[in-house]
């Protein structure tokens, strides 16, 4: 136990010291908030190591036009209280040339203002909450808004497995609520009939009510929203409760520890998400094998988004040629680059353009399902 | 400087948060373990009206009055239950609240309110008005304790009942703490949405409530200077704590117990003794306040 | 048939509350404190389960060795934090206690990591058909027997053991207790073992139902419980149990039926509140 103490003690004061290493003057530093305490530190580890993960591939390549890039990070416990200070930080004394959120929603937002009115770009990595974009003009994301994700479910439910009567169980949170707007917004479209919904609160593992009404209602398929934590125990319980219909989540299951928690309940559950595992895409091989070798444990969404969201930085830094904050903030706007998540660019307003991964667990693992892929469906808002 | 600004702004909100607090918690013995539900009504009335226009410091009124107005049933609940299960319905009050806010669309529900403007004068003037709001509360509080009010919540804090036969209107007051606390809270929450700029149910949790009772405690219960220190301190510790990263909760969490443990009676009670102790011929009648 | 499955749904979830609010109210009814740090503990209970079960094999093995352990963490919490502390206002010891549980969740995420930790084969996940048309998991009924065996275990330590006699008349009157020869310390000692153990059997339950523990899990035990315990009337052991009992009903049809209104927890406290408004004292207080 003493040892176990100990040892994140040193790994801490080690990590530290080789921040400290690589500073130096000509270094190019991308400003990090992420949470590595409280509630969120397993979103935040994941979306750390993927972020490190972009930085040491891109240093290896020779850094971004002769600098080496460097990640100032710091913890915003996800709290958009804590991450506003920390955004001017990073922005006045840090002197970065952008910044990255690997936090939540309302960090996210927060920080995004403070960017924003800096003229300082800044791209959220999987925070989806609508508003984060419309602080600025200098706001991107790389990852799908709730709603789209929740349109390509639709379709994905009523049009690919054809299946009409549909329960929904909603997680009450602005990702599970965004989630639920954009599946009831094109429903009708893929003749699915939404014939209930039930919500449920971030801290509940226990679905036992919620299941024996669904069981009652023998719906077609069940539309899902959660994270692995929560998505999990519901899976389970539901399986258990002899509820074989489809399951289909979105990328906050996006973990092998989904599979863990849910066991053989698991097999056949489909998501949509924005990591392919099996794709033959080169950029995303070497990060799913370079991720599992760095963080110890299999690659997951937050982390790719982590990665990608500083591929595109990278990209753009290149393309600028400099670190003037207004070129850099015209080269991302016109980004096209093939990364861990799939090719990225942005519309007017800075969401991310791109198709919406499939993914099924089969044999204790997720697997290549399919892909929507429907411009029209999944453009997000443009203002 | 804008760094700095920005956290010493955070660190008046805390002042004034905790000192709110502190008028139904030290000077009056109430304890509340929902405090954070104020400084979300402040936050949110004061929000949705610069939302629709109104200039911020023109929402300060109503941003009190909302919160008052809620606190004064509270208050009234108070007058009902006591001690711990006191403790527990205030934690309900404030559970209520965030339940509620999040099923409400027109207040934004689990989304927030976001795109909060900016107060007049930027950054620079939201911390002047921070600072100047902050500085007149604590001078009412310093008022209160010290007029005959202050008397008279002193003997409800220590003995209700007795105070009662006394012939104090025990209600009156209690209901007038909980007014002026909560209003407090109210103008603080005001200040903090338009700090954040980004408000949502979350940001007004059971944990905040904790917080700023803790602020409370560990300044010394009832005492004005120990409090707004308790609060500084501990409202920027995550900021400063960032070096540590990894363990700064676990300190934090180790740090109130041990400031319980060693300073039971707060930063307030730590002034009192080391006074005691070079004027010993000075000594108060009563140790703790 | 809806109504009877979601009735015994409701009773499972009250029998897990009840187990955390028992070794709370037990506490309370000695100390007069608010252990917020029993969540913790309850915590501590889920990990030790889950990893002594994926190491052993076996999960009865895990459940003893959880509750003696914790049980006797259970007791250091006492000697450290809560003795010292008795002289002083209430209130001290809540914020310790808080204290306490802020820094256990972070050692909880620094020592095992922030991610969950799942078994690594359930146990107890058969289906047992109980009425017609209902089945449960054997591990549900496990629950609820676990909460009743241990509550006739309560019942018959305080009313059969000079132990349950010494902690009635301590509750009722320290200093009596103390002058007709009863070791106050010892009784104090022996409930935060029965209670911290009572919290470890709901944690290692709570663990084998969700197929994870997580450094959070403590959360909605650490305010939940108090609300039960102060349902129930303060420190009274048949309220509390009536309490976690009604609650579970009550949230798990309010899940249901009042979702357009209320989340879980405010479904909870708005029934707490108004129980409180109509008997200020819980619903089985005397008097």
């Amino acid at each position: 136990m003493f040892k176990k103490i100990i040892f994140p003690i040193i790994a801490g004061a080690m990590s530290l010291a080789s921040y400290a290493g690589i500073a130096s003057a000509e270094n190019i530093k991308i400003g990090f908030n992420v949470p590595l305490t409280g509630f969120a530190a397993a979103d935040g580890q994941s979306a750390l190591h993927g972020a490190e993960l972009a930085v040491e591939q891109v240093n290896a390549n020779g850094g971004v036009n002769g600098s080496m890039l460097e990640l100032v990070v710091y913890d915003d416990q996800a709290s958009p209280k804590e991450a506003a200070p920390l955004a001017i930080k990073m922005i006045t004394q840090d002197e970065v040339v952008a910044g990255v959120s690997g936090s939540y929603s309302g960090a996210t937002r927060a920080a995004a203002t403070i960017f924003s009115e800096n003229s300082v770009p800044y791209i959220s990595a999987y925070a989806i909450h609508p508003d984060i974009t419309r602080a600025g003009d200098y706001v991107f994301r790389t990852s799908f808004m709730g709603e789209v994700q929740g349109r390509a479910g639709a379709k994905l439910i009523g049009e690919m497995l054809g299946k009409k009567r549909v329960t929904m169980i909603t997680l009450n949170n602005d990702f599970g609520i965004s989630l639920a707007n954009g599946f009831k917004d094109k429903a009708g479209d893929f003749g699915i009939e939404i014939i209930s919904e039930y919500e449920y609160s971030i801290k509940d593992r226990e679905f036992g009510a919620i299941v024996s009404k669904i069981k009652s209602e023998n719906p077609d398929a069940i539309y899902a929203s959660g994270y692995f934590f929560t998505a999990g125990p519901l899976v389970r319980q539901l399986r258990a409760a002899g509820i074989n219909q489809p399951v289909v989540g979105q990328e906050g299951y996006d973990s092998q520890k989904f599979i863990e928690i849910a066991g053989d309940a698991s097999e056949g559950v489909m998501i949509t998400t924005s990591l392919d595992r099996d794709s033959s895409n080169p950029v995303t091989q070497s990060f799913i094998e370079g991720f599992s070798n760095k963080a110890g444990y299999p690659a997951d969404m937050v982390g790719a988004s982590g990665h990608t969201a500083i591929l595109v930085l990278a990209d753009a830094l290149s393309r600028a040629g400099n670190t003037d904050k207004a070129s850099l903030r015209d080269a991302i706007a016109s980004t096209n680059l093939e990364a861990s998540t799939g090719q990225i660019s942005f519309n007017a307003l800075g969401e991310v353009q791109k198709d919406v991964q499939v993914q099924v667990v089969r044999d204790g693992n997720w697997h290549h399902h399919s892909v929507v892929s429907d411009a029209v469906l999944l453009a997000p808002p443009a203002e | 400087m804008a760094y700095e600004m920005i956290v010493l702004t955070n660190m008046l909100i805390a002042i004034l948060f905790a000192q709110s607090l502190n008028l139904i918690t030290g000077f009056c013995g109430q304890v509340s373990l929902g405090h954070a539900a104020f400084l979300g009504i402040g936050a949110y009335t004061s929000a949705m009206l610069t939302k629709a226009g109104w200039p911020l410091a023109a929402t300060f009124i109503p941003a009190m009055v909302v919160a008052g107005m809620i606190g004064v049933i509270v208050g009234a609940a108070s007058l009902r239950v006591r001690h711990d299960f006191l403790a527990i319905t205030t934690m309900g009050v404030s559970f209520l609240f965030t339940g509620i806010i999040r099923k409400q669309d027109m207040l934004g529900g689990e989304m927030g309110i976001a795109g909060i403007p900016a107060a007049y004068g930027g950054r620079v003037g939201l911390l002047l008005m921070t600072l100047c709001l902050t500085i007149l509360f604590i001078t009412i509080m310093i008022y209160v304790k010290r007029s005959w009010m202050g008397f008279v919540f002193e003997s409800i804090a220590e003995d209700e009942d007795t105070a009662g036969v006394l012939g104090i209107d025990v209600r009156r007051f209690k209901l007038f703490a909980f007014v002026l606390g909560t209003a407090g809270a109210g103008l603080a929450g005001a200040l903090y949405a338009h700090q954040v700029r980004f408000i949502g149910p979350d940001s007004f949790g059971f944990v905040e409530s904790v917080t700023v009772l803790s602020m409370v405690i560990v300044g010394g219960i009832g005492s004005i200077w120990g409090v707004t220190i308790a609060a500084a301190l501990l409202s920027v510790m995550p900021q400063f704590f960032q070096v540590i990263d990894d363990y700064k909760l676990l300190v934090y969490g180790l740090l109130l117990f041990f400031a319980m443990r060693f300073l039971p009676d707060g930063l307030g009670g730590l002034a009192k003794r080391f006074r005691q102790k070079r004027n010993p011929d000075r000594s108060p009648e009563r140790s703790q306040a | 048939m809806l109504a009877i499955d979601i009735l015994i749904q409701g009773f499972i979830q009250g029998s897990i509350y009840a187990l955390i609010a028992l070794g709370l109210t037990l506490v309370y009814g000695l100390l007069r404190i608010l252990h917020v740090a029993h969540a913790s503990l309850f915590t501590l209970g889920g990990y030790l389960g889950v990893l002594i079960t994926n190491a052993t094999g076996s999960l009865f093995l895990a459940l003893i060795l959880a509750m003696i352990v914790v049980g006797f963490v259970g007791m250091l919490s006492y000697r450290i934090l809560y003795r010292p502390l008795l002289s002083q206002p209430p209130l001290i010891a809540l914020i310790a206690s808080i204290g306490i549980f802020i820094a256990s969740e972070e050692i909880f995420r620094i020592i095992f990591g922030p991610f969950s930790i799942s078994y690594v084969a359930a146990p107890l996940q058969n289906q047992i058909e109980i009425l017609p048309g209902i089945s449960m998991s054997e591990a549900r009924i496990m629950v609820v027997l676990l909460a009743f065996v241990l509550l006739l275990g309560v019942n018959w330590l305080s009313r059969r053991t000079r132990l349950g006699i010494a902690t009635r008349a301590t509750v009722v009157d320290p200093d009596m207790a103390m002058s007709s020869g009863v070791n106050v310390d010892v009784i104090r000692y022996s409930i935060f073992f029965i209670g911290s153990a009572f919290a470890a059997a709901a944690g290692v339950m709570v663990s084998l139902l969700n197929n994870l523990v997580e450094p959070t899990m403590g959360a909605v035990p650490s305010y939940k419980a108090l609300a039960i315990i102060v349902l129930g009337g303060l420190g009274s052991v048949r309220g509390a149990l009536i309490a976690s009992l009604l609650l579970g009903i009550i949230e798990t049809f309010g899940t249901i039926y009042l979702d357009d209104l209320l989340d879980r927890d405010s479904i909870a406290f708005a029934f707490l509140i108004l129980v409180l408004m109509i008997r200020p004292k819980g619903i089985f207080s005397k008097g």
